[in-house]
């Protein structure tokens, strides 16, 4: 039963070894790689504190995703572009600070998934799905038709925003950074899963009239969950903008939300360690079967039918075993 | 002009409204019967398409092909069925999402790998080609107006079938209570089977009937099955109804939106500005239909919530 | 004479033709257990609904401590002071009954939205939770997932999390259904301290208990209170006894 924190361990080391030596080798790519896998975790970390901690099953997070990643650009262009961000109703410049960025994503991120998150939320199971699913979809249409920031083509930033003290340009300190993010926000997702409203979330997640009945509105806490998942993918997204200094309505579109539900899955939903070793199942998968098959999402497919089918609890869950109740 | 202009748009909203009602219908009935979401149903639109683009290649005939959409759908609907969905229908919906995903990328990637990536083409056939004059002069597409009457003789067909046959009696029963249709003595696995085959035949036939408008291509059932989800939530869950309305109602808004809002916005900004102003709302207009119509009524119009 | 705890006057509901709630008023008063008994459809689900705040009434009003609250939902009603139990037992089956409790406690006081302290790490929550445990007898299953507790226990942790809101009023649904005669027992005794904490509404089956518990009982027949008073005017209502004639003979 105390395997788990063993294998957390195991996984969170595990990605730190792997770019260290993927550069002592001089493998540039690997390390990419990896920043791909703590960035794609980080989504995942995300969607899990809706799924996994509030029982929200959001196809939509590609929205959140995506409007980090525009973020990135919305600031970021003006700069490239020697523009002002605004000049009305005050003169604002764009930056490219990638703290700054953050927090624009984070707050951008955070009022995209209240606006989802208050109408969703008004309906719950096939029907939240299904809705969560159409509002990311919105998005994806109105970046695809609003030519400001290269619709459909979306837009290049070329050169990766800056961190102080560091030089984003080499992919191991930009692993760093991603890495470092992804610590942060595990530790956020476990100090949540554990604090008071992480208990009121999981009661209205098991027994919602049981915790109204308590005094504590179930909407209220799931919106509440809602909008700081909404918000660590946006930090995500704007993570992944910097990592392929490129954003389109690729990232808004339904299969990036399929992608960061499967790697939670994969991972095993609701543990805490679940999308960092989903993400690296992930990416693992897609770069052995793309070796071997042009067509690697056949199997992709295939693999993933019988990961549902037969082996459910994901990951973490065939190698930790029945989840221990928080304590 | 301007008048008959409207009136085209209204028809054209109309024949794809009954489009996406052929998708919604058997989106629907899975939703009501077995309480099962199911993301792969795009992918047996494309399977239709694909089937009769393919039949109609080999064939030359159109008719063969959409046949042949009917039928290649049904199977693929039956054999998935059988062999994934039925281990679903007690699995919570996130299993179902990550398994109908999970097919998805099956059914795509395996249609890349069989018809490769360039999509085909689907042509209309000769007796239906050209337009034809509409009492107040008005010319349309023929091809058109006849899938605005297969699109309302199928739904009529599925009210008669759910409503007055010994089949709709089962259905509905299902809907109402699982284990009392069992206690009746109904095989209710082979009525499972039969209900989705039934959703996926009229996937398929939407797919073929709207392959010859458009290219058939890998992915073309993605877009269409998130209308179809818009159209189950305005019309509410398990509805066939609601289906109808739904698809209508999102048909005509999306259509009519992209027609007006750019002339709309064209009477007080300059041109270029109103059309991308106007198209990229129109873009969103469904989805704001649907955010409304939750605020009004959570359920959908013909939900039982 | 005082204001009561709480008060229903005049409530309907209807559900298509079937009215449920049929024009009821009661009230519970300070220190009382007041059953509410009557044959099954009568409609005591249904009113304990409009009394917690899950349904709204076509009319009528419910009052606690001389408030209007009926425009108020379930939640708002509970931090007012209302704790109602469930017929069939909704605890969060995944979280220990530790944790449960202090769901319980949180949700009396507040504090739900704090995001990174540890609740368990929260004495004065932990405190009270565990003093409510122990008082239910369920000291030795702190610990243990609320899903894997036999009946008869979660019964008692529903009613730990009742007293653990600290309420003004207790709404009890069959707090002894499927409860052995020895449960049965226990729970009859632990009802009979409670009052003195706050006054019980008190919806059960069990005669027995309610014939030892009760100050007052109410009969709801179809949606209408046929009879109201005491135990013995009660027990000697032919009104009473033909409504039960069929069902159950009152002892």
């Amino acid at each position: 039963m105390r395997r788990e924190p063993l294998i957390n361990l195991v996984i969170i080391l595990l990605l730190l070894a792997v770019p260290l030596t993927a550069q002592a080798m001089d493998e540039p790519f690997i390390v990419t790689l990896a920043t791909k896998v703590a960035i794609l975790a980080l989504a995942g970390v995300g969607l899990n504190i809706a799924l996994g901690l509030g029982g929200m099953v959001s196809l939509g997070h590609a929205a959140f995703f995506g409007i980090g990643g525009y973020m990135m650009a919305v600031l970021a262009a003006p700069v490239q572009a020697y523009e002002p961000l605004m000049t009305w109703p005050i003169e604002l410049a764009g930056t490219k600070s990638m703290p700054l960025i953050w927090l624009g994503a984070v707050i951008a991120g955070a009022l995209g998934a209240l606006a989802i998150g208050a109408l969703s939320l008004r309906t719950s199971g096939v029907y939240f799905i299904m809705i969560t699913l159409a509002f990311g979809q919105m998005l994806y249409y109105f970046a695809i038709s609003w030519p400001a920031y290269g619709g459909e083509d979306g837009i290049a930033i070329y050169v990766r925003n800056g961190f102080p003290g560091l030089n984003t340009l080499d992919p191991l300190q930009f692993f760093a950074l991603a890495y470092a993010v992804l610590l942060l926000a595990l530790l956020l997702a476990h100090r949540l899963g554990a604090s008071p409203f992480g208990l009121a979330l999981a009661g209205a997640r098991q027994a919602p009239a049981r915790v109204a009945a308590l005094g504590i509105r179930p909407y209220s806490l799931k919106l509440t969950a809602f909008v700081l998942s909404g918000a660590v993918t946006a930090l995500a997204g704007a993570l992944y903008a910097d990592l392929n200094r490129f954003v389109s309505p690729s990232m808004l579109s339904w299969h990036t939300s399929g992608e960061i539900m499967v790697l939670v899955i994969l991972g095993g939903v609701g543990r805490l360690f679940g999308p960092v070793a989903g993400a690296a199942l992930y990416i693992l998968l897609e770069h052995l079967l793309g070796g071997i098959s042009e067509h690697w999402q056949f199997f992709l497919g295939l693999i993933l039918l019988g990961i549902v089918l037969f082996a459910r609890g994901g990951l973490i869950g065939t190698l930790a075993g029945r989840e221990v109740a928080h304590d | 002009m301007s008048a008959m202009l409207l009136i085209e748009q209204a028809l054209n909203g109309l024949q794809y409204g009954v489009m996406l009602f052929l998708m919604a219908a058997g989106l629907t009935l899975v939703f009501g019967v077995m309480g099962l979401i199911n993301l792969a149903h795009g992918s047996l639109y494309m399977v239709g398409a694909f089937a009769c683009a393919g039949v109609a290649a080999a064939t030359g005939s159109f008719w063969l092909g959409l046949a042949a959409s009917l039928a290649a759908a049904a199977a693929a609907g039956a054999i998935v069925e059988l062999t994934v969905i039925r281990r679903l229908y007690a699995r919570d919906h996130l299993d179902q999402v990550l398994a109908t995903f999970a097919l998805i990328l099956v059914f795509s990637e395996g249609t890349r790998w069989l018809f490769g990536s360039f999509p085909l083409y689907l042509d209309i056939p000769a007796a239906l080609a050209g337009p034809i004059t509409l009492p107040g002069g008005i010319e349309y597409p023929l091809y058109r107006l006849v899938l605005i009457g297969i699109g309302l003789a199928v739904a009529a067909g599925l009210f008669w079938l759910i409503g007055a046959t010994r089949l709709g009696v089962r259905i509905r029963a299902g809907e109402a209570d699982r284990e009392m249709i069992a206690a009746l003595g109904v095989d209710i696995s082979r009525l499972y089977t039969i209900v989705f085959a039934l959703g996926a035949a009229l996937a398929g036939l939407a797919g073929a009937l709207v392959g010859a408008l458009q290219s058939v291509q890998v992915g073309m059932g993605e877009p269409v099955l998130i209308l179809a989800f818009v159209v189950i939530v305005i019309g509410g869950i398990g509805s066939i109804k609601g289906a109808l309305v739904g698809a209508i109602l999102v048909g005509l808004t999306d259509t009519l939106g992209r027609f007006l809002l750019p002339a709309a916005f064209g009477t007080f900004l300059p041109p270029s500005e109103a059309t991308s102003i106007g198209a990229a709302l129109a873009s969103m207009l469904i989805y704001i239909l649907m955010a409304a119509i939750l605020v009004i009524r959570p359920g959908g119009l013909y939900g039982r919530v | 004479m005082t204001e009561p705890v709480l008060e229903v006057r005049e409530l309907h509901i209807a559900f298509g033709a079937l009215k449920a709630t049929d024009g009821v008023s009661l009230t519970l008063r300070a220190g009382e257990i007041h059953a509410l008994i009557g044959p099954n459809g009568a409609g005591k689900s249904t009113l304990i609904g409009l009394i917690a705040g899950s349904l709204s009434p076509d009319a009528g009003q419910v009052r606690m401590n001389g408030q209007d609250v009926t425009g108020q939902d379930v939640a708002a009603r509970a931090r007012a002071g209302l704790a109602r139990s469930f017929q069939v037992s909704a605890v969060a089956p995944d979280l220990t009954v530790l944790q449960n409790v202090v769901l319980a406690v949180q949700g009396a006081r507040g504090g739900s939205y704090r995001f990174l302290r540890r609740a368990l790490s929260d004495r004065s929550l932990t405190e009270t939770a565990t003093a409510q445990i122990d008082r239910v007898g369920l000291a030795p299953c702190r610990a243990i997932p609320a899903g894997d507790l036999a009946h008869g226990q979660r019964r008692r942790l529903e009613l730990a999390m009742a007293l653990a809101q600290r309420p003004r009023a207790f709404v009890l649904d069959e707090p002894m259904a499927g409860m052995g005669p020895d449960g049965a027992r226990e729970m009859t005794v632990l009802l009979d301290d409670l009052r003195h904490e706050a006054p019980i509404l008190l919806v059960e089956h069990d005669m027995d208990a309610v014939f030892r518990l009760a100050d007052r009982i109410s009969v709801l027949v179809a949606g209408r209170i046929i009879a109201s008073g005491t135990v013995d005017q009660i027990r000697a209502d032919d009104q009473v006894q033909t409504a039960y004639l069929g069902e159950e003979r009152l002892p």
